[in-house]
């Protein structure tokens, strides 16, 4: 493509300016500010669109309010297009002309005709300036190929679009890392079907081991069901039993309350009873005859009261009536007894009248020692009392040879005098009171002392007045007397004490000691009277009580008797007693049937003996009691013939069963628990049968919802799906592959030309002080001259410029074979020294017979020898 | 004395390659598998045999299927109450694992055990009947298993049940044994199983492969089936009779005068009216054209979208015709790629670069990890298939490089 002419309507500094230009090399010439940059952006816009408005600085829109943009007339194959852009939507409004036939094209063509160069491509290759110049430092293996895949082949930019649409495509199929594309939901729905059939597998192992249970089940079952009809057997015949048990009960009963049958009881023996209680009977009757004829006789024969009486038990009688003489012989010494017993009592009130004590106790007698001393100690006391009474005179003697002595004395006694007067009154007070003592020896005594002391208080007292020696001998004497006479006081008292002693010992303190051996003698008597009126009290009792007894015997016989006196009965008896001596002489009607009634007595009695001996022998107090056992005899035969018929309709076997069970009760709780057993067998069996038509479903749920196969082959069917679409994704990306490997290929052949023509124009713009440039995966090198590597980065600024432009140019003139574009050199030629920049301009110029080249520069000095289309600015 | 040889039963085992399967016929794709041993047992029963062999494959036992055990289990209890002895031998995929054994088949069934076992069979004739085999342990016996087949007894007859594949020499998995190891046991019969093609490999005495009872795939064409065998003059002679429920079928038609997919879809419905089959039918169908299809259309054949609306709205025909199709291939004159503004020789260069086996499989990555797609992968006529596809596709985006420049 070349650029003949460019005409801006308005577009930055420029407005209605026309720059024709010539194949070859074009220098627009002019300073800063001149509008370099202007053209060289003009003529991007123009080819690629403008700049948008977000970026106002990049779109130049004219200053002076001219129309925005211009138009560029370029050759394409020979034929000359009109692109005309004005300002408009998306990047400006175009118009395409093909003016070899005049002819519009719609503007989409423009694309095309540039293809496959597009903005990029020409703004990183074709457009250069010092910025981009130094921006490429960074080119790696990979830009560069893209860059050359870019422009490798004509018509790349469509397989490139297609090899896109293909990886589109197979990502709406399939993305390894997405979602939503068919292919990994399939892969999504076919992990949840796995995992649902795997859940439905499981069902596998259900159904085995429901299998398994329902083997053992049935085997249980089958077991269950014997088990079932033994215990229904075993219920039932319990339940039998259990309805025999009242027969049983009643058999059971009958064998346990059984007493064993005594002999003794039979019918003969009934018989024989019978026989005995007839006899009786007709011995009593026999006797009841006798006696009523006996009663009528008896009127007849005017015989006693009792006598009738008397015949009736004249056997049990006689004996009494022989004891009559006795009787009366006990009544006489009854009466003699009582007299005795009398005069007895008599002469013990006498006695103890005279003896006995005011609380009528009577004294007891002494023993022998007590009686000795009694009489040694009233002898003493006899002697004592002689004794003081002799003292006494003595005394009374020297009293008065003492008065008569110690007339003189009065004086001195008067005292005494009232001493005497005192002593006399107390004496007299002590005999009065002497007097009042109970018994005589006291009041003797007590009268003696008080006359003693009164005759103290008058002689002794005086006496004791001595008045000389005379006197003092007298005195002396009167003195010993006295003591004698106090000696011989005390031993009285001692004795009388004593004899007081012995005297409330033995109840005699109420008699003097004088006459204690009188009140002994009468003591002793009293005693003996006691002992023979116990005698005599005895013997009456005893009579008195043999009189008791006959007359009770009497009574028993005879009860009109019984409250009789005894006088009375005796009477009555000994008037039966003489009529039966009377009548036992006599013969005639009365006695015989009193013998009759004798002998019929004795049959009575020897029946009723019998039937006693009877009764006796077979251990029974009473025909009733016979018939008691009797009938319980009888009883019992019954019962044997009954439980008989019982055992018979129970039979053996059942009787053997049923004597296990101690109670009906206990049987009740076997039946119950048989059934309970029972019931619980048949749960047993009704679980089991449950169970199994529970597992019988369960399998036929299992077997039957085809769930398994239904995923299997979903599954299977997904698969299939799955592969189809793979397949088409592979298919995609395969091809997408294959075009992008065939334009790599294709532009690949032209890497190692570029690289080669590269290093020729490095050389020319290096003075050859660098021969080589090597392109790596990853970097850009260059070789020296010397055969060292340097990488980019090593470089100078303007060497690594200078080594870009190479490439660039390299890039272009390799390509130009399918691809023709101008290229715009603007101002990038700045960092250059002035003799690489005049080898650049050279190679420009070699290069210009190739490619068309439009270099804009301030450089004047250094285009002066360019021979070519000169265009200044400023002009 | 007659009985009946079968094997690889594979109950409840899926069907592969079905994408555009109509629901009508779904449920008869998912009994097929029992319509078909129903099929050998019915026919146990009316013939009334002496006994039934089933030469291993009865189920996968991976596939865990409830379905086919129950099955099994009633028709053995069929067997069983007609007093038809039932003898097995478990193969590769129904291997006897000792799982479950506690639960029995009916008293009828024998299971061969370990190598070397023989069960005898006393008939109602009065004849007696040997059969030797054996089980396999696990998913794999390498070993040649015939050495342990007893020499042939005094039985009347004496039948060997092998569920095995001729060795190859290498790789063998399968019970690998030689046609001339088994004459040389001078048996009355061999009963293979495994491979699902039936097939004679000795005429007399019978070496015999029955075959699979139902295809599964479209690999597994044709009439499938079981053997009747009776005894006829001293020899056992096998007679064939099918079973399979589902037939499956590759067929290559000729449409001379279809230029596009109307007049396509117009010529499938006719040829579909004349071929009506007595029996359900997936058919894999490769359509010749004489002049190709526009690439457009021909993508569309490619991924199936366009049989998929075929079937969708023929199936009234389909019905009639007693036939679904599982594949449509479009088989036409191959157009040189031509590319005018790139050198041919850069196409070639890239397509060597591209369809080449790592390259392959790298790009499918991640998607190997999937065991069905991988399977796929690795299938040889999968990298055919996508050199193919490519190139049409490639062929197409050419057509349109022709518009782009001016």
């Amino acid at each position: 493509m070349q650029l003949k002419r460019l005409t801006i309507y308005g577009y930055g500094k420029f407005h209605d300016r026309t720059f024709d230009l010539t194949p070859g090399l074009n220098v627009l010439v002019g300073p800063n500010e001149a509008g370099k940059s202007t053209i060289t952006q003009f003529i991007t816009a123009i080819l690629f669109g403008f700049p948008t408005k977000k970026h106002p600085e990049l779109r130049y829109e004219p200053l002076d309010g001219s129309q925005f943009g211009g138009e560029m007339v370029l050759c394409q194959a020979g034929v000359d297009y009109l692109v005309r852009r004005v300002d408009g939507p998306k990047g400006g409004k175009v118009t395409l002309t093909n003016l070899t036939t005049d002819s519009p094209l719609p503007p989409e063509n423009l694309n095309r005709l540039l293809a496959p160069v597009d903005e990029q491509l020409f703004s990183q290759v074709y457009s250069i300036n010092e910025p981009r110049l130094s921006e490429v430092f960074a080119a790696s293996k990979q830009v560069m190929v893209e860059r050359l895949r870019h422009v490798g082949a004509v018509g790349s930019d469509y397989w490139l679009q297609q090899a896109a649409q293909q990886e589109k495509a197979a990502e709406a199929l399939y993305k390894p890392l997405g979602r939503n594309p068919r292919l990994n939901q399939q892969l999504r729905e076919h992990a949840e079907l796995s995992a649902k059939l795997a859940k439905a597998n499981a069902a596998y192992d259900t159904y085995w081991s429901l299998l398994q249970e329902r083997q053992s089940l049935l085997q249980r079952q089958k077991q269950q069901r014997v088990k079932l009809d033994q215990q229904r057997q075993v219920s039932e015949q319990l339940a039998h039993l259990a309805s025999l048990w009242p027969t049983f009960d009643q058999w059971q009963r009958l064998q346990k309350t059984t007493v064993q049958p005594t002999s003794g009881f039979g019918q003969t023996d009934l018989t024989e009873l019978e026989r005995l209680t007839g006899q009786v009977k007709a011995a009593t009757t026999g006797n009841a005859t006798l006696q009523h004829s006996l009663e009528k006789a008896q009127v007849q024969a005017d015989l006693p009261a009792n006598f009738q009486q008397y015949v009736t038990v004249a056997t049990r009688a006689d004996p009494l009536l022989a004891q009559l003489p006795q009787q009366r012989q006990l009544v006489t010494a009854h009466e003699q007894l009582r007299q005795t017993q009398q005069g007895l009592q008599q002469r013990m009130a006498v006695i103890e009248q005279q003896v006995a004590n005011a609380d009528g106790t009577m004294p007891r007698s002494f023993p022998l020692s007590v009686a000795h001393d009694v009489t040694r100690w009233q002898a003493e006391l006899v002697k004592a009392t002689q004794k003081r009474r002799r003292l006494q005179q003595e005394l009374n003697q020297l009293n008065e040879q003492f008065r008569q002595v110690q007339p003189t004395s009065r004086k001195r006694t008067n005292p005494l005098a009232d001493k005497q007067v005192g002593w006399l009154a107390a004496g007299l007070i002590i005999l009065v009171g002497a007097m009042l003592l109970p018994a005589a020896p006291f009041k003797l005594a007590g009268a003696l002392l008080g006359m003693a002391i009164g005759y103290y208080g008058v002689f002794i007292v005086d006496s004791a007045t001595p008045a000389s020696r005379q006197l003092q001998g007298i005195t002396d004497d009167i003195r010993d007397t006295q003591a004698q006479l106090r000696e011989g006081g005390q031993r009285i008292d001692q004795l009388t004490s004593q004899l007081d002693e012995i005297g409330s010992t033995y109840g005699l303190d109420n008699l003097p000691v004088e006459q204690w051996d009188a009140a002994q003698a009468a003591i002793h008597e009293w005693d003996q009277l006691t002992e023979q009126l116990e005698t005599v009290t005895d013997q009456l009792t005893t009579g008195t009580d043999q009189q008791m007894a006959f007359q009770q015997s009497v009574g028993t016989l005879f009860p009109d008797l019984i409250h009789r006196p005894t006088a009375a009965v005796l009477d009555e008896l000994t008037a039966i007693d003489q009529t039966r001596h009377q009548l036992s002489t006599r013969d005639d009607e009365l006695t015989s049937l009193m013998n009759q009634l004798k002998q019929s007595q004795t049959a009575l009695q020897a029946a009723e003996r019998d039937q006693q001996v009877f009764l006796q022998t077979r251990n029974v107090r009473s025909p009733q009691a016979f018939y008691e056992r009797y009938e319980a005899n009888r009883e019992f035969h019954n019962q044997q013939v009954q439980q008989m018929a019982l055992a018979h309709q129970l039979g053996t076997a059942a009787i053997t069963q049923l004597q296990h069970y101690q109670s009906q009760t206990s049987l009740q709780t076997a039946v119950q628990a048989a059934q309970t057993e029972l019931q619980g067998a048949q749960q047993a069996l009704d679980a089991s049968t449950s169970q199994l038509a529970t597992i019988a479903g369960q399998l036929d749920h299992l077997t039957a919802s085809g769930t398994q196969s239904t995923l299997r082959q979903k599954l299977a069917n997904l698969e299939a799906q799955m592969q189809v679409n793979a397949q088409s994704w592979l298919v995609h990306q395969l091809v997408s592959q294959w075009i992008k490997a065939t334009l790599a290929a294709a532009s690949g052949d032209r890497l190692p030309q570029i690289l080669q023509r590269a290093s020729v124009f490095y050389g020319k713009l290096t003075s050859n002080r660098y021969t080589e440039i090597s392109l790596t995966e990853s970097d850009l090198r260059v070789r020296l001259a010397t055969g060292e590597w340097r990488q980019v980065s090593q470089l100078s600024r303007g060497t690594a410029e200078q080594l870009d432009l190479a490439v660039k140019l390299a890039f272009a003139v390799v390509m130009n074979e399918r691809v023709q574009m101008p290229l715009v050199i603007d101002d990038g030629l700045v960092n250059f020294d002035a003799q690489r920049r005049q080898a650049a301009i050279q190679v420009l110029i070699d290069l210009s017979d190739q490619l068309q080249i439009l270099l804009l520069t301030a450089d004047e000095p250094a285009i002066r020898s360019v021979s070519g289309n000169i265009i200044r600015l400023m002009d | 004395m007659k009985f009946i040889h079968a094997a690889d039963l594979h109950l409840d085992s899926p069907f592969l390659g079905l994408t555009n399967l109509p629901n009508t016929v779904l449920s008869t794709v998912r009994q097929a598998t029992f319509t078909a041993a129903t099929k050998v047992f019915d026919r146990a029963l009316t013939d009334q045999v002496d006994f039934v062999l089933l030469a291993g494959d009865l189920f996968d036992r991976a596939e865990q299927s409830v379905a086919a055990q129950a099955y099994l289990f009633h028709q053995f209890e069929r067997l069983n109450q007609a007093k038809i002895p039932v003898i097995i031998s478990f193969g590769n995929h129904d291997f006897a694992a000792d799982q479950h054994q506690s639960v029995a088949y009916p008293d009828n069934v024998t299971i061969l055990g370990a190598m070397g076992t023989t069960k005898t069979l006393t008939l109602q004739s009065g004849e007696t009947v040997a059969v030797s085999g054996f089980s396999y342990p696990e998913r794999w016996v390498t070993q040649d298993p015939v050495a342990t087949f007893p020499d042939r007894s005094a039985a009347d007859w004496q039948i060997g049940l092998l569920h095995g594949a001729l060795a190859t020499g290498s790789d063998d998995h399968y019970a690998p044994f030689k046609l001339s190891e088994l004459l040389a046991k001078r048996y009355d019969y061999w009963a293979l199983g495994h491979i699902h093609h039936r097939q004679l490999l000795n005429e007399q005495p019978p070496v015999l492969y029955a075959g699979n009872t139902q295809g599964r795939s479209v690999n597994e064409t044709g009439v499938k089936g079981a053997y009747l065998v009776s005894s006829q003059a001293g020899k056992l002679v096998p007679s064939f009779f099918p079973t399979s429920a589902v037939l499956w079928e590759n067929l290559t038609v000729v449409f001379d005068h279809v230029t596009d997919l109307k007049a396509l879809g117009l010529a499938l419905t006719t040829w579909l009216e004349a071929h009506v089959t007595s029996q359900l039918t997936l058919t894999a169908l490769t359509v010749t054209l004489a002049q190709p299809l526009d690439a457009v259309e021909l993508a569309q054949i490619t991924s199936g979208d366009w049989l998929s609306l075929y079937l969708r709205t023929h199936q009234r025909y389909l019905v009639a015709a007693n036939r679904t199709l599982i594949k449509l291939q479009v088989s036409q004159a191959a157009t040189k790629i031509t590319a005018p503004q790139i050198d041919q020789q850069y196409w070639e260069r890239g397509q060597a670069q591209v369809f080449e086996s790592a390259n392959e499989r790298a790009t499918f990555g991640k998607l190997l990890q999937d065991t069905s797609l991988a399977e796929w992968f690795m299938q040889p006529t999968t990298t055919v298939q996508l050199k193919q596809q490519a190139e049409q596709e490639l062929t197409k985006l050419m057509g349109g490089e022709d518009n782009h420049a001016t």
